[in-house]
């Protein structure tokens, strides 16, 4: 009798939870660590996509479905990514994955959609050297941050010296070798090139500074700097120390943005540069009703920060993302992948940054450049900017001097063919 | 031969002294007094002479022209009404609060711009100020305020912000400017005022690196005022009497080109060619010796303040650890409490950047102590007294008790939160220049100070209080201590609140050379924090000083050693380290000072 009641009580608790997970909404998953190292700077992309969602339900859905997010926590683990995106797409059947962050996690997970010919929309600015049909890259390869930035510094500040600092791994490792092959190409000798590597959390910058004290006493020197996540802060603090400015030897750095400014004591980085394709000091209507809405949504969920968050590239590019998708779905008048990505080649859209468009072939986006400088405030000013957009190499022209590019990965046949 | 009225030799240093506010206030006076020229009234701000303001105003409009070299004219022209208003213009122009807010016609408008505000729709506006006057500009008898992105910024470009730094009433940006004329790419334009500032500016370092920034661009050959071999030979030879390390690089630059016969160079006569390489190699010399021993220094100082910082961390491990024999995981968490309590009393008075409150970081100091020993206190009463005898379940529960703090910093605070140093220990001149070209940073010697102050604090608790009597007398022998009437479970308390409290200034000192993050306990310093005291001897505190300072000044040591191409650099000189330890670990098991401790006694 017991018994009985239990196994009714059971199986009505399974039926409710199986039908209000409806099956009639189009899932999608969001593949971002919420824990961890990697979460001060994943939480921000969740939360926007979340907030494309609500907008783009509240007006109909795509084709008419509301969509529904699966939002899972890799917890800054990378095998974890792969399990999470293993879940998201034989469990859940998302129809599209916005995620990862870091190239390892992207790395990890790569193999998984390419087996069951899934589709992920990565945001982050990255290395290049990677071209997966199962992927569309909709953040900045080399050739639309890092070459265009060393430019920049040879062009506005004459420098002929080039101090190379990045945090142990994959992308200033690669970053740095596009860097140097760059750097060669424009006649700059190698004893002008130095390139020092710190692990992740590493705080002692004394000696380093102390060396890039020495190395920019010539006057001609600046820092590229791909330092990640809070190594930034004492780093700064370090040169600020040691009497260095912005005019001594500028610092101009890849993965400092409006989201890690927010996390540092921000006078010390007064006056140095970082380079993305987008600003929250962009001045347009759109974006300021983009940077209005988002600070708004953050308010309305009870997000830690409030109305004082802000948007930066990454952010701009989960939330262009899911529209890019929106917009593919519909002139595909389907949600099948292989129908979508065709659809999404060459696609042009508006994007609160301003209009871009997506590449005819190779899974990237073509995006403008800027160089920013550091403001008191956490914000950055717009000191140059490129004409139009810059159309992206999926790998790098100055890694391949004869030509020879490597063929794309995945797809529906699992060689890169379509 | 450059005749010049200053005496341009190394720097000296008797009459530097580190009286910040004073010396402030002396350098605006006399500059405020060079800057009116002495010929005008500089008391009214909006009374300046009726004739020169319309005209002052119609030159700002040019700054939105976008012609480089009309602004530069017309910034030119401004300068030399050598009015107080244009002055504080230059430093708004400077900071990038100088806008365009053009008319219905699309005319430019010029305005000095406020701080942006937001209404309730978070919609955001700009208010708008007169740029000369810095009254607010009424439309309607109503304070203007268009939305942000209707305004345009007009900023000068970097050639120009330079030039005007060298105008400004503040000392820190006039120095800096300075040196940056010496940096490429040089503005020609600056170099009559920089001559006029090495002669006329009240402060000694600033005219001393004016000169440096003139000679530093003759010794290249740059300025066309002055470009034959006696200028450049003699500039070589003036900056090696001052050694001046900026000049070094350039001057084996130099050398390197004549010794290639470079064109550069092609006409100068044999004799003067034999000269000038002696000059240059003589430079070399001399600078070079100076670097090494501004090398050596500097390093010192490093390993000092690196130990230092390893001491106060390990300073509450080795009260809790060392003396109590409780294998405390949650230590460096009990840091990241002091660092938010910091945090907090940083939101608490409202300091920020731009409006600082330095008050705030004295305050803090005793909060973070206070916030950590209750903190520890929670700890002990909950979870560690009944482990006292129990290593391996003290070190897994405090591992769980470090993970929840960690979880609940996340909760309450984000991921996200920058904590502002006082205004007083940053910015770009806050170091002591103890001897030419060797700066201590002012951030490094409080934490120095702070590190002296505290180790004298728990030795003077230990060695001449009641309180510390009792506690090592706990310590010896429990139960002896015990019988003779001493309340063991009130002495472990306070032992465990004390090392607590001694963490949580720890973490507070942290926050003005590093980051705050709810996960910088267990990333950043409980691993360090064993080490140094493992080293030092569990038990003893004069083992906790030598360990900290020896692995500080050893690291540091490390650190710069090349070995022909291969620089050890941080992580090979960790690695070093660490084998060294290992190594000394096996000829001194109970490290440095090994002594009694309850863990001796067991």
């Amino acid at each position: 009798m017991k018994i009985n009641k239990l196994y009714r009580i059971l199986t009505s608790l399974i039926l409710v939870s199986v039908s209000s997970s409806s099956a009639f909404a189009v899932k999608i998953g969001v593949l971002h660590s919420l824990s961890g190292t990697m979460a001060i700077s994943e939480t921000s992309l969740r939360d926007v996509v979340l907030m494309a969602v609500d907008e783009i339900n509240a007006k109909g859905g795509v084709l008419g479905e509301k969509i529904e997010p699966v939002v899972v926590d890799p917890a800054s683990n990378w095998p974890l990514f792969k399990d999470k995106a293993e879940q998201l797409i034989t469990r859940d059947k998302v129809a599209v994955t916005f995620g990862c962050w870091t190239s390892v996690s992207r790395k990890s997970c790569l193999p998984v959609f390419e087996e069951h010919n899934g589709l992920l929309f990565y945001p982050v600015q990255y290395e290049g050297e990677e071209q997966s049909l199962n992927v569309f890259y909709t953040a900045a390869t080399p050739n639309q941050q890092l070459v265009p930035a060393a430019e920049y510094m040879m062009k506005e500040f004459e420098s002929k010296k080039f101090y190379l600092l990045g945090t142990d791994y994959v992308f200033p490792r690669t970053a740095n070798k596009v860097l140097k092959a760059f750097l060669k190409s424009k006649g700059v000798p190698d004893e002008n090139v130095l390139e020092v590597y710190t692990p992740f959390h590493h705080q002692e910058y004394q000696t380093i500074v102390a060396q890039i004290k020495k190395f920019a006493a010539s006057g001609d020197a600046c820092v590229l700097s791909t330092i990640n996540g809070d190594s930034n802060v004492p780093f700064y603090k370090e040169f600020a120390n040691q009497g260095l400015t912005s005019k001594d030897c500028p610092i101009m750095a890849f993965s400092v943005a409006e989201d890690e400014l927010r996390a540092m004591d921000v006078p010390p980085l007064v006056g140095h540069l970082a380079c993305w394709n987008y600003y929250q000091s962009i001045k347009t209507r759109e974006n300021a009703a983009f940077v209005k809405s988002f600070k708004k949504y953050c308010q309305a969920k009870g997000l830690p920060g409030g109305t004082k968050r802000v948007t930066d590239d990454p952010i701009e590019a989960a939330y262009f993302g899911v529209y890019v998708w929106k917009a593919a779905v519909e002139k595909a008048k389907s949600f099948d992948v292989d129908k979508v990505r065709q659809a999404v080649y060459g696609l042009k859209f508006d994007a609160p940054g301003g209009p871009k468009a997506m590449h005819s072939s190779n899974q990237h986006t073509l995006k403008p450049v800027y160089v920013g400088e550091i403001l008191k405030n956490g914000q950055f000013k717009i000191v140059w900017k490129s004409k139009g957009l810059v159309s992206p190499d999926s790998y790098s022209s100055y890694l391949h001097t004869d030509g020879n590019i490597p063929k794309p990965t995945g797809g529906p046949n699992g060689d890169g063919s379509l | 031969m450059v005749a010049s009225t200053t005496r341009f030799g190394p720097l000296s240093f008797a009459k530097v002294i580190p009286l910040k506010n004073i010396s402030a206030f002396l350098i605006v006076f006399l500059s405020a007094v060079g800057v009116a020229g002495g010929q005008r009234e500089t008391n009214a701000t909006d009374k300046v002479s009726q004739v020169d303001a319309p005209s002052n105003r119609t030159l700002l409009l040019n700054l939105a022209s976008g012609d480089e070299d009309l602004i530069k004219q017309t910034i030119e022209r401004l300068a030399r009404t050598d009015d107080l208003q244009v002055a504080r213009f230059f430093d708004n122009y400077s900071e990038d609060k100088v806008v365009n807010w053009p008319d219905e016609d699309g005319n430019a408008r010029i305005f000095v711009k406020g701080e942006t505000e937001e209404d309730n729709d978070l919609n955001e506006f700009v208010p708008l100020f007169d740029p000369l006057a810095l009254v607010p500009f009424l439309l309607d008898g109503k304070h203007v305020k268009p939305e942000l992105w209707e305004v345009e910024d007009i900023a000068p470009d970097r050639k120009l912000k330079k030039l005007l730094g060298l105008y400004s009433p503040d000392s820190e940006i006039r120095e800096v400017a300075v040196k940056s004329c010496a940096s490429k790419p040089y503005n020609l334009d600056a170099l009559p005022l920089l001559a006029k500032i090495s002669e006329t500016d009240g402060d000694q370092k600033i005219r001393w690196s004016a000169n440096e920034s003139i000679l530093l661009i003759r010794m290249e050959g740059k300025d066309p005022d002055h470009s034959d071999f006696d200028d450049r030979d003699g500039s070589i030879r003036q900056l090696s009497e001052s050694k001046s390390l900026r000049a070094l690089p350039r001057v084996v630059e130099i050398l390197k080109k004549l010794q290639e016969g470079d064109q550069e160079f092609a006409n100068l006569t044999e004799e003067h060619r034999a000269e000038m390489v002696a000059s240059c190699e003589s430079a070399i010399e001399n600078i070079g010796a100076h670097q090494d021993t501004v090398d050596r220094s500097n390093n010192i100082f490093q390993g000092i303040s690196y130990g230092t910082v390893l001491i106060l961390m390990a300073l509450g491990l080795a009260i809790t650890f060392g003396l109590m024999g409780v294998i405390n995981m949650a230590h460096g968490e009990l840091m990241m409490v002091g660092a938010y309590a910091t945090y907090q009393m940083q939101l608490v008075f409202g300091h920020t950047a731009e409006n600082p409150v330095d008050s705030y970081f004295v305050v803090a100091l005793p909060v973070a102590f206070f916030a950590a020993a209750i903190v520890g206190l929670i700890m002990e009463w909950l979870v560690v007294r009944h482990l006292y005898n129990r290593p391996l379940e003290s070190l897994l529960a405090t591992w769980g008790v470090s993970l929840i703090l960690i979880q609940l910093a996340r909760v309450i605070y984000g991921d996200n939160i920058g904590v502002n140093a006082p205004a007083w220990l940053s910015g770009s001149r806050a170091y002591w220049e103890v001897y030419q070209d060797v700066l201590l940073p002012y951030n490094r010697l409080y934490l120095l100070g702070l590190c002296v102050i505290c180790v004298s604090f728990v030795y003077f608790i230990m060695r001449r209080t009641k309180q510390g009597m009792l506690m090592r007398a706990t310590m010896q022998n429990r139960d002896m201590a015990e019988s003779l009437g001493v309340r063991t479970r009130n002495v472990d308390r306070f032992t465990f609140a004390l090392g607590s409290g001694i963490a949580g200034i720890a973490g507070y000192g942290w926050t003005i050379i590093g980051g705050v993050t709810p996960d910088m306990g267990q990333k950043l310093f409980i691993v360090d924090s064993f080490l140094v005291v493992v080293t030092g001897g569990v038990g003893e505190l004069a083992g906790v000083i030598c360990s900290g300072l020896g692995i500080g000044v050893i690291t540091k040591m490390i650190e710069p050693t090349e070995f022909g191409d291969f620089l050890m650099g941080p992580v090979w000189a960790k690695v070093a380290l660490l084998a060294l330890i290992v190594a000394f670990i096996q000829f001194r098991p109970s490290g440095l000072f090994a002594s009694k401790g309850r863990a001796a006694d067991d």
